[in-house]
C-alpha cells in the first residue's frame, strides 16, 4: 500500500515537497486555507488538495487525515503548527508528524509536546548561509544528528597540503573519517593507501568541531 | 502589620491578551489587590484597562519564552490566556505548563472541538459557547417552568 503523507499549510514550500513525494511513490494530501493557493496547488498532478483551517479537526477528517503515515505541518504560525501536529498525532493516529518552526528556542518544547520531528527554518538557512559566506571550499554540507555530525564534500585543488599524500600519512582528527573520494566520473571508498590527487572531491564525515581542523589539513585554508 | 499580611497572600497572575475579557478580568483581579501582569502584542489594546488599574502591562507576544521570562513567570500562582486565537491559547497554556510549571493554567477556547490536544495537560478552559449555551438553556427551561405555573 502506498504510504499517505498530509501537508498543511505552506504554499512554495508544499508545492515543490508534493511534486518531489508524489514522484516517489507517496499518496499525498494538501490542506491550505488559501483558495487561490488551493487553485496553483491542484495543477499539481496527483496531488489531492483540501482548502480550510488545518487547525481545525473537522477539516482534517475531510482530508482523511486518520491513520495518515506523515503529517507535515508548514504554516507560518508556530502555534497553529504545535496544535495541527498535535490533533494529527492524537485525534487521527498520524504515525510521525513534522513540524516547522519560526523560533529556535522552542524546538525543544516541540519536541517534548510529542512533535516526532521539528524543524526549525530559521536555524537551518543560517547556518546554510554561514556556511555559504565562510567556506568556499565546502561544495554541499549535510548536518545529520541535530547538526552534531556533517558530511561535506571537500574539493581539492592543485596548492592543497594533502595532494599527492597518501590518506594514512594525513594528520587528521580521530572524529574525521573520509567516506569517499570521487575522482572524475569515478568514486571510490579509500584506504590508508589511497593517494589524493588535485582535483579529487573528497566526502568527509565529520564532528561539528573537528571540522575546521580537517578543513585545514586538507585544503590548507 | 496588616499590610504586610496581606500583601503576602496576594497572587501574582498573568493574563495574557488585553481583549474585553483580559481586561475586564484585570481590572476586576486588580480590584480584588492581587499582582496582575498583562500582556499584548498591541500596545493600543491597553487603553480597555480602566485608569484604576494598578498591575504591569508589557507589550509582546506571549508565546516567546522570552516574553514570558521577562512577566516573571516563575513566580507565578496562575497564568490566564484570553487572547482571540485559539491556538495561542493552547500553546501558551502547554508553555507555561509544561515548562514553567505553573499550577493553575486557564485558557479560553472558542472551538470546543480541540479538546483532546490539551485535557491530558491538567489546563483548565473555558468557552464561551458551551457557557453561553447552557445559559440559554437555563433561561428557557425556567421561563418554560414559569408558564408550566402560570
Amino acid at each position: 500500500m502506498k504510504k499517505r503523507v498530509v501537508l498543511i499549510g505552506g504554499f512554495h514550500k508544499t508545492k515543490s515537497l508534493a511534486t518531489s513525494l508524489i514522484k516517489k511513490g507517496y499518496y499525498v494530501t494538501a490542506i491550505n486555507n488559501n483558495m487561490q493557493n488551493c487553485q496553483s496547488l491542484a495543477e499539481i498532478d496527483k496531488l489531492t488538495v483540501f482548502n480550510g483551517d488545518g487547525s481545525k479537526p473537522f477539516i482534517l477528517e475531510d482530508a482523511n487525515a486518520y491513520n495518515a503515515d506523515i503529517a507535515i505541518v508548514l504554516t507560518e504560525r508556530d502555534d497553529d503548527n504545535l496544535v495541527i501536529c498535535q490533533l494529527c498525532k492524537k485525534r487521527f493516529h498520524v504515525k510521525k508528524t513534522v513540524a516547522l518552526i519560526s523560533d529556535p528556542k522552542k524546538t525543544e518544547f516541540f519536541y517534548r509536546m510529542g512533535i516526532d520531528s521539528v524543524v526549525c527554518a530559521i536555524s537551518a538557512i543560517a547556518g546554510i548561509i554561514e556556511q555559504q559566506a565562510f567556506l568556499d571550499e565546502m561544495a554541499t554540507l549535510v548536518p545529520v544528528g541535530e547538526g552534531r555530525i556533517r558530511i561535506a564534500q571537500v574539493p581539492i585543488s592543485q596548492t592543497a597540503p594533502a595532494v599527492n599524500k597518501k590518506l594514512w600519512k594525513l594528520s587528521l582528527p580521530k572524529e574525521v573519517t573520509i567516506g569517499c573520494v570521487l575522482r572524475g566520473d569515478k568514486s571510490m571508498i579509500p584506504r590508508g593507501d589511497t593517494r589524493i590527487l588535485a582535483g579529487d572531491i573528497l566526502v568527509i564525515i565529520s564532528s561539528d568541531e573537528h571540522e575546521m581542523t580537517a578543513l585545514k589539513e586538507l585544503t590548507g585554508r | 502589620m496588616k499590610l504586610f499580611t496581606s500583601k503576602k497572600n496576594r497572587g501574582h497572575i498573568i493574563i495574557i491578551g488585553c481583549g474585553r475579557l483580559g481586561a475586564n478580568l484585570a481590572n476586576t483581579l486588580s480590584d480584588d489587590e492581587k499582582s496582575i501582569v498583562i500582556i499584548d502584542k498591541n500596545k493600543d489594546s491597553f487603553r480597555k484597562l480602566s485608569s484604576s488599574f494598578g498591575g504591569i502591562i508589557l507589550t509582546g507576544d506571549a508565546t516567546e519564552i522570552s516574553v514570558l521570562s521577562e512577566a516573571e513567570i516563575e513566580k507565578t500562582t496562575a497564568v490566564i490566556s484570553v487572547t482571540n486565537n485559539d491556538n495561542t491559547n493552547i500553546m501558551v497554556a502547554q508553555l507555561a505548563k509544561e515548562l514553567f510549571q505553573i499550577g493553575q493554567v486557564v485558557a479560553r477556547l472558542y472551538d470546543p472541538e480541540r479538546e483532546c490536544v490539551y485535557r491530558e495537560f491538567n489546563i483548565d478552559t473555558i468557552c464561551p459557547a458551551v457557557l453561553s449555551t447552557k445559559e440559554i438553556d437555563k433561561l428557557l427551561d425556567a421561563s418554560e417552568e414559569m408558564e408550566g405555573v402560570v
